[in-house]
């Protein structure tokens, strides 16, 4: 049987808008379909872990005071995770994930937290705190180029910028700046978002991406997933897709 | 000018009684406005403030220190649940003062809003500030929790008044730091009841040290991050506690504090740190120990805080759940009991809820024992309904009811002991709602 190998880094810091809910739908989505689906976890104590054996690395967000925690560490595993993208490791990044892999994050008192680098984009936090882009979010993704609206609620200060190929075009709520058109940031083996929520637990799409991504990983011939009765998470979608996108 | 200000709010007053509205926060909104957002300025209080903050039970805990002034014979003022932000404390001091803006009583005891500390009381004098916990709650609205707990420690590093805070929560524990120079702050503390743990057992905050970074060490912990905890490098958590609850039995229940027994009439580790607080306040203004006595084992709460109900001949357990703490503890309840039961899981996102429902990922649901049926209902019934089937609850046995009514007849339909979780602004339609179908079908059969 197929294994789906996940390391999920920081759990026990970077969860504060239920991310690590998105752990959970993965591997719910995987067991429905016969799919093992082995959740490793990595936080600033752990020992080393071989990034590249992992399909899939993630990361949730956590407030500025976690994130400074965190950043010295992650900067220690920024070889290995280098090399694991570069092999196609899949990394799912979400708010704090999403801008430490960026060059930096400019806090609101103008400290600069050094990010991975792994790509272009960067992030300022406005000078008050107040200033926050809080709300439902829709945007419309191309992630097999059939067009998806994904619904999520996202709540970050950083603003983000530079960024060459976002996730999706905003439809309603602010994206990478506030009231801005693109959110987050997105690769063939990248999706980046600010997106809580979590972000998954009514877009199955982007699980099943991912998933679909992880399983055909060194494969010759395409493998499918076996489609999966999702009638409650599109009826929670649709409810707020009515809601907002409704003039 | 300040005249003339109080003058206009008790005019509104008087218009809003004239057409038989509850004055709310409106007068209080107005003078905030025409006062350059200094409302509470406005008025002149020469007795003692105690103000009670904390993510959860502060309605209690005010509640029941008011009691133990009232019962001691003292005329007090207190504000009810929801006028806690400026604005209602505003509104609730036109009601009592006179033309010139004093208020007349012998002891103010106000709920605040944990946001709202720093605006009130840089207005007002405050003698006591009682902190009971800080815990993942409607973050939208606050922002992160460090910035609040931030705003809150920047007024207490001037505030020379009496501090109440749960030592056993870091996150209140440490505005006990901020200002070095008080020599007035006193630490709730409890010790462990049967059910606390070694280790962790939900989603929880403040992990680390707030002052030197390092992970904290918990020798237990009581539920979610409250519990003992020490820093092994700045000793952090090694505070004198002013009062300690011991002996906590919470089948019976009891509890005994300062050497002294209380048998209250609510059976959770919650309420026991909420009326330790209560002692704590009692115990610091002197109040008869048979007033105290009277207070704490006589507390017990309506307005949807397990709230007991019949429909058609089989209880139901109404409890509010305003985050993951709060519904951890219902959902630990539901499992300690014997026997099958069905949930009624009702989900709001209305502004004062907070608009993010994604705390509801910070449930336990895995924990789940014999529960044979879930309905969900509210603004967010198929986002609750999605997040039990992801816990891996059997999806055939969810009924999604948006409609509150539906809901409550599709839950009532079966036979057997019925559980039902309500966020904030869904318990009054619910307990209404409940209500409704008691009074078409019947309670007791």
């Amino acid at each position: 049987m197929k294994t789906v190998k996940i390391l999920h880094m920081y759990a026990d810091m970077l969860d504060l808008y239920g991310d690590s809910g998105n752990m959970e739908v993965i591997s719910f989505r995987c067991k429905k379909r016969g799919i093992n689906c082995q959740i490793d976890k990595y936080s600033i104590d752990s020992e080393m872990p071989d990034f590249s054996a992992y399909d899939l690395i993630y990361i949730g967000g956590g407030a500025d005071l976690e994130q400074q925690h965190i950043s010295a560490d992650l900067l220690k595993c920024r070889d290995g995770i280098v090399r694991a993208y570069k092999n196609g490791t899949f990394l799912f990044l979400i708010c704090g994930g999403y801008q430490l892999m960026g060059k930096y994050y400019r806090d609101a008192d103008g400290n600069d937290i050094k990010g991975l680098g792994l790509f272009e984009y960067f992030t300022v936090a406005p000078n008050s705190r107040r200033k926050r882009c809080i709300g439902n979010i829709v945007i419309e993704a191309k992630l097999t180029g059939k067009p998806v609206k994904v619904v999520g609620f996202e709540n970050h200060g950083g603003q983000t910028q530079g960024v060459k190929a976002p996730f999706g075009k905003v439809l309603y709520g602010n994206g990478n700046c506030s009231k801005s058109e693109a959110e987050g940031y997105c690769e063939k083996n990248v999706i980046a978002t600010y997106l809580h929520g979590p972000c998954l637990s009514k877009n199955p799409e982007i699980s099943d991406y991912m998933i679909e991504y992880c399983i055909n990983r060194g494969e010759k011939e395409h493998i499918a997933l076996e489609p999966l009765d999702d009638t409650l998470e599109k009826e929670c979608r649709q409810v707020m897709l009515d809601r907002l996108l409704k003039k | 000018m300040k005249r003339l200000l109080i003058i206009i709010g008790k005019i509104i007053v008087k218009l809003l009684k004239l057409m038989h509205r509850n004055a709310g926060n409106l007068p209080g909104i107005v003078l905030w406005h025409l006062s350059r957002h200094k409302a509470v300025s406005m008025f002149t209080v020469e007795c003692p403030i105690i103000a009670v903050t904390g993510t959860n039970g502060k309605t209690s805990v005010t509640n029941c220190i008011a009691q133990l002034f009232e019962r001691s014979g003292r005329k007090i003022i207190i504000n009810k649940e929801g006028n806690n932000l400026d604005t209602g404390i505003c509104s609730m001091l036109l009601k009592y003062c006179d033309m010139s803006g004093k208020v007349k009583a012998d002891c103010l005891i106000l709920e605040t809003d944990e946001s709202h500390v720093p605006v009130v009381y840089s207005q007002l004098k405050l003698d006591t500030l009682v902190v009971l916990n800080f815990f993942r709650d409607q973050l939208d609205r606050n922002g992160e929790m460090e910035t609040l707990i931030q705003k809150i420690n920047g007024f207490c590093k001037t505030f020379e008044g009496n501090l109440i805070l749960n030592g056993d929560d870091p996150n209140t524990a440490r505005l006990g730091r901020a200002n070095p120079g008080n020599k007035n702050v006193k630490y709730f503390h409890a010790e462990p009841y049967a059910f606390a743990t070694k280790k962790i057992f939900e989603a929880s905050e403040g992990r680390f040290c707030p002052f030197c970074g390092e992970p904290l060490e918990y020798e237990y912990y009581q539920y979610s991050h409250i519990g003992k905890f020490i820093c092994k490098k700045c000793g952090f958590g090694d505070h004198e506690p002013y009062i300690t609850a011991k002996d906590i039995d919470l089948e019976k229940p009891v509890f005994t504090a300062d050497g002294h027994t209380y048998s209250p009439k609510l059976n959770s580790i919650y309420n026991v740190y909420n009326m330790t607080a209560v002692a704590a306040a009692a115990k610091l203004y002197n109040i008869d120990q048979k007033v105290t006595d009277s207070v704490i084992n006589s507390y017990t709460v309506k307005n949807g805080r397990m709230e007991n109900f019949m429909l058609s001949g089989n209880k139901a357990t109404l409890n509010l759940a305003k985050n993951p703490v709060g519904a951890n503890m219902t959902l630990r309840v539901m499992n300690e009991m014997q026997g099958e039961k069905e949930l009624l899981f009702v989900l709001n996102d209305n502004i004062a809820d907070g608009l993010d429902v994604s705390w509801i990922y910070d449930i336990n649901f895995s924990i789940f024992e014999r529960v044979t049926r879930v309905v969900t209902s509210g603004t967010r019934a198929y986002d609750i309904a999605v997040r039990i089937k992801t816990a891996g609850y059997d999806p055939s046995k969810i009924v999604v009811q948006p409609d509150l009514d539906k809901a409550v007849e599709e839950l009532a339909g079966t036979e057997g002991r019925k559980f039902i979780i309500a966020n904030y602004t869904a318990v009054q339609p619910t307990r209404s709602a409940l209500k409704r179908y008691i009074s078409k079908h019947g309670g007791n059969k």
